[in-house]
């Protein structure tokens, strides 16, 4: 598998030509977006003058307008940014991994994680699947929401997760569930009261403390079973895990269910979306296209999910 | 009501639960030293059939054998106490490794298919017993941190529980697999 830096080379190399057509839709679009978003705050001015009041409701249809025309601009040049940047960059990292910008992970898989509450709502987008070195592996750019009613009745969408969501098959048997989320709880309230509450959560299996004082540090873990959530963690397994966490730079919430291996990495935005206030070939903003699906696909690597115990084979 | 009753249930209360904590913290340490015990007894099993492959070939290391024969059968009595059974792993698991490494000597061995898959099996079954030792370690060492410490310690006294020991992990358990080092 290539590397970030030979990627980066990828990147600034064999898609120049394509990153400088880009690059021009990218200003036409950026000065498009700034004349539309002062036309309209003129219209909304003179609207709110004129009718002198209603203030909430010419913001509101301002910024909903907005939104529209917003979507409406980019569209195609968000296409044809996925499809010559982020799908040669896909095939770059091994030519047999499958890209789809439209579609993601299956909610199937979402919530057989067990890692998140079941969505009321699934979105998502830029789709990859395939093999690498015989482990089946696919991700996605995925946001889930949940409807909450507020005091009036009316509802609102809260985030339950947003961002990176990885399905792989792992290398060893297991029956039960284990699952590994960022330890929130004993970082806020501390030790004690950390542990007391997190082995009360009623919502999660039992609560296994782990023999490795830094993964326990920045892990919760719990399990259906004492015996397998330690076959599955192993010692090298965990070292593995923390280097993962560290690399990523940002939550991260492991679950392993059914023969898979889930990964969730909260970025909290869209990712392998295209920049349009900034320039394409500005080094931070080629960097974390890169980063980001080396990231995921390196996983099978990283955690040597190849190397298969015998029974497996 | 007065108050002395209502301290008198708080105590009781209180009581009752440090009981019961206890109580299940010591059944815990009996449930998963069972499924120590039944991954231990997977590896016995598959002592004999390991023995009589590689016995023809290893002539040098027949002591080794019998010693892992003999240990077998050892494990085998009935009414072992779980120390016993604790220092028995200890020796089989080191005995076992000493073999897996001298495997490495004889190319008759290695290109025995019988040989590799009961090494592969072997391995596959240390593996569970790591983790159901790591699992044991874990709920004697809540179970002895609940015994010795306030205010669990005097109902412990008073219940007569006893500290219990814990599986030493080997070392070498500890390291990650040098593949170099493998093929050098």
């Amino acid at each position: 598998m290539k590397s970030v830096s030979e990627l980066t080379d990828f990147y600034y190399k064999s898609l120049y030509p394509t990153l400088e057509k880009l690059e021009k839709d990218r200003k036409n679009l950026s000065h498009r977006i700034i004349i539309v978003g002062i036309f309209l705050t003129v219209i909304a001015g003179v609207a709110a003058y004129s009718l002198q009041g209603f203030y909430e409701f010419v913001l509101f249809a301002t910024i909903a307008l907005g939104g529209i025309a917003y979507k409406f601009l980019v569209h195609d040049y968000t296409h044809e940014f996925k499809m010559s940047v982020i799908k040669p960059l896909v095939h770059a990292i091994d030519s047999s991994l499958v890209y789809a910008s439209n579609t993601h992970v299956s909610d199937y898989y979402f919530e057989n994680s067990r890692l998140f509450e079941k969505p009321d709502k699934l979105s998502g987008n830029d789709y990859v699947k395939g093999q690498i070195e015989g482990i089946n592996i696919q991700f996605s750019d995925l946001h889930a929401q949940k409807k909450n009613q507020n005091s009036k009745g009316k509802d609102t969408w809260s985030t339950i997760f947003q961002g990176l969501f990885v399905v792989a098959d792992f290398n060893k048997h297991f029956s039960g569930e284990t699952i590994v989320l960022p330890d929130t709880a004993q970082s806020t309230f501390g030790d004690i009261i950390g542990h007391w509450l997190q082995s009360n959560n009623m919502a999660r299996d039992e609560l296994i403390k782990m023999d490795d004082p830094a993964f326990e540090k920045e892990f919760v873990i719990y399990s259906t079973d004492q015996v397998e959530a330690r076959y599955i963690l192993s010692h090298a397994l965990m070292k593995k895990l923390l280097d993962f966490k560290h690399k990523s730079a940002h939550p991260v919430s492991i679950s392993f269910v059914g023969a898979h291996i889930y990964m969730a990495i909260s970025y909290n935005k869209d990712l392998f979306e295209p920049s349009i206030f900034r320039s394409l070939l500005d080094y931070k903003v080629a960097m974390e296209y890169v980063k980001t699906l080396h990231l995921a696909i390196s996983i099978v690597e990283e955690l040597k999910l190849n190397q298969k115990l015998w029974s497996k084979r | 009501m007065p108050t002395s009753l209502i301290i008198l249930i708080i105590i009781v209360l209180i009581l009752a639960l440090m009981y019961n904590s206890l109580v299940a913290k010591k059944n815990q340490v009996e449930n998963i030293f069972a499924s120590v015990d039944t991954n231990l007894k997977k590896r016995y099993d598959l002592i004999p059939n390991l023995v009589a492959s590689v016995k023809q070939y290893m002539q040098h290391e027949k002591s080794l054998l019998e010693e892992v024969t003999k240990l077998r059968a050892e494990a085998n009595r009935p009414n072992l106490s779980d120390g016993e059974k604790i220092s028995l792993d200890a020796k089989v698991t080191s005995a076992l490794g000493s073999i897996m490494v001298a495997v490495e000597n004889y190319p008759e061995l290695k290109a025995n298919e019988n040989v590799m898959h009961l090494q592969h099996t072997l391995h596959e079954v240390e593996e569970q017993i790591s983790a159901a030792r790591r699992a044991y370690n874990q709920a004697v060492t809540d179970y002895n941190n609940a015994i010795e410490m306030v205010p669990t310690n005097f109902m412990a006294s008073l219940m007569n529980y006893r500290r219990k020991e814990v599986f030493e992990i080997v070392e070498s358990e500890r390291k990650n697999v040098d593949v170099k080092e493998l093929f050098s």
